[in-house]
């Protein structure tokens, strides 16, 4: 009898490339751009958010543009620009060579998250009761003090949630920084089957990798929130809730 | 009587110098409202002064601009004789920076109707926090200081809880030692009361009766006119941004002179 499809897939091929040196190149470019990006986007994107609802016209002005203009263009083009565009009008040797693809992929997700990460932080801010601004006030706090030692810290609890999803965004984007030559996972995988023709296979590697990635992180996230969640409440979350919670699902409790 | 001191501000001196609050014709507008409508209040230095009236008549409003977390419109505050959030040259108001403001809120305790607790704090956490980062104390003595306001209070067991794990009679008495570490010249309560369950009432009215055997100046607004009549030096009747009558409690409570007086006591009595 003909058989109308005949699935080929080299199982054994994905054991093979699962721990192939490229590939793991690749993991570990795309995990050390990400949470380098993730911590310089989160500083920035707090100091930017602290300017946003300042009183100052112009802080706050700056900080809207800027939130403005970075979200409204593709990463893709911020990462040509700073590669390419920006050699190109220096024109100085040492700039260009100082921009390598490392480089250059961190300091345009550094940016880029640095405007999602102001909208997120800023949401938590003012999240917060004006009760607690005219406390830390009243006790003589400058609004500075006020924002360090009051707000932001609980803040920044709120914020936990949406920076995690972030995160496990980020993880993914990294892929597109191949247009400047990074050699992230995604990449990794494309340069061992333009040699061996196992498309299939090394995407599945991947995939998997990714997987791991982002799992790990969600439940990194989760323990953070049952830990900061043992301050709010006076009982501690019970390990099943917690994975569950990891994965995406499981009951408030 | 109007004196220069020596950072080249002015301030009024002579009769009022035992005057720890005074209100001069202060004004205050949110938009096209008109909260409040030329208010005048005086308060001596250790006299304690209960300030009742219906809801929206500007009392909140009021200790809001006593400590200058709203900016008033027209009128002059003083405290201890010094005019708050503005100084007078050559005539001319200016707006003190805000650093200037801060220090002075620094001397001046508030206490909220919703507590507005720090909630990432324990209790020992939110009472040193302003002594450490505002007065600059040494984290030792400010710890030593927040553990006897906090036993005056008597929650001297619980200074390692968190304010979600206390009741709300505590969490207010944490509250109040919290404004009190700063050593505050002035105490200003906004309905401490008011957002308490009746049983838990008692215990922090208690605390206040403290406070004010001790000598603070307090200014007071609620609704607890056993308080009142036990407790306070004078009161004073607000309404619609107006302060319509002054006096001793056994005034307000026996010989009320202002019509407003009379029926609003009526009505919460």
């Amino acid at each position: 009898m003909d058989v109308f499809l005949a699935i080929r897939f080299d199982g054994g091929a994905v054991t093979e490339f699962f721990f192939n040196h490229v590939i793991l190149r690749g993991v570990r470019n795309t995990l050390e751009v990400t949470i380098l990006a993730m911590l310089l986007g989160t500083v920035l994107g707090i100091i930017l958010a602290v300017m946003r609802v300042s009183h100052s016209r112009p802080l706050a002005g700056f900080s809207a543009f800027y939130v403005w203009f970075i979200r409204g263009t593709p990463v893709l083009i911020q990462l040509l620009v700073v590669y390419n565009g920006l050699p190109q009008m220096v024109g100085s040797d040492e700039f260009t060579h100082f921009l390598t693809p490392f480089r250059s992929a961190l300091i345009t997700f550094s940016l880029n998250e640095a405007a999602y990460m102001a909208e997120i932080v800023r949401a938590g801010i003012q999240a917060i009761e004006p009760g607690q601004m005219d406390a830390a006030k009243s006790l003589g706090m400058t609004n500075l003090q006020a924002m360090r030692r009051v707000i932001l810290p609980q803040a920044l609890r709120v914020v936990i949630p949406p920076t995690g999803n972030e995160f496990i965004a980020m993880l993914k984007n990294t892929s597109v920084a191949f247009v400047i030559a990074f050699v992230e996972l995604t990449t990794a995988a494309r340069l061992i089957y333009a040699v061996n023709f196992k498309v299939m296979e090394l995407l599945v590697v991947a995939s998997i990798w990714y997987l791991i990635m982002t799992t790990a992180f969600s439940v990194l996230q989760a323990e953070m929130e049952a830990r900061l969640a043992i301050v709010e409440r006076e009982r501690a979350i019970p390990l099943t809730s917690r994975v569950l919670r990891a994965l995406g699902g499981g009951r408030e409790r | 009587m109007v004196a220069l001191s020596n950072d080249g501000g002015s301030h009024k001196v002579g009769n009022s110098s035992s005057l720890m609050l005074d209100v001069q014709d202060v004004h205050k507008r949110f938009g096209p409202l008109e909260v409040l409508r030329g208010v005048n209040l005086q308060v001596k230095r250790g006299e304690v002064l209960v300030l009742i009236g219906p809801s929206g008549s500007g009392k909140s409003t009021l200790l809001r601009c006593i400590n200058h977390l709203e900016k008033i419109d027209a009128g002059h505050i003083y405290i201890d004789g010094q005019l708050l959030g503005y100084r007078e040259v050559n005539g001319r108001l200016i707006e003190e920076p805000e650093a200037r403001v801060a220090r002075v809120r620094a001397t001046i305790g508030i206490v909220f109707q919703r507590f507005n607790l720090f909630p990432h704090l324990t209790a020992l956490g939110n009472v040193i926090e302003a002594p450490i980062h505002v007065r600059g104390l040494p984290r030792q003595r400010a710890v030593e200081e927040g553990v006897r306001v906090l036993e005056k209070v008597g929650l001297g067991e619980k200074l390692n809880v968190y304010p979600s794990q206390l009741s709300g009679g505590q969490q207010q008495r944490v509250a109040i030692a919290r404004a009190l570490a700063m050593q505050p010249k002035l105490m200003l309560f906004d309905e401490p009361t008011s957002a308490l369950d009746p049983e838990l009432v008692g215990e922090v009215l208690e605390v206040m009766r403290e406070l004010a055997g001790e000598g603070m100046t307090m200014v007071v607004v609620s609704h607890e006119m056993g308080f009142a009549r036990e407790v306070a030096d004078r009161m004073a009747l607000m309404d619609g941004g107006q302060i319509l009558e002054e006096g001793p409690p056994l005034q307000f409570f026996e010989a009320a002179q202002h019509e407003r007086t009379r029926t609003f006591l009526s009505k919460i009595l």
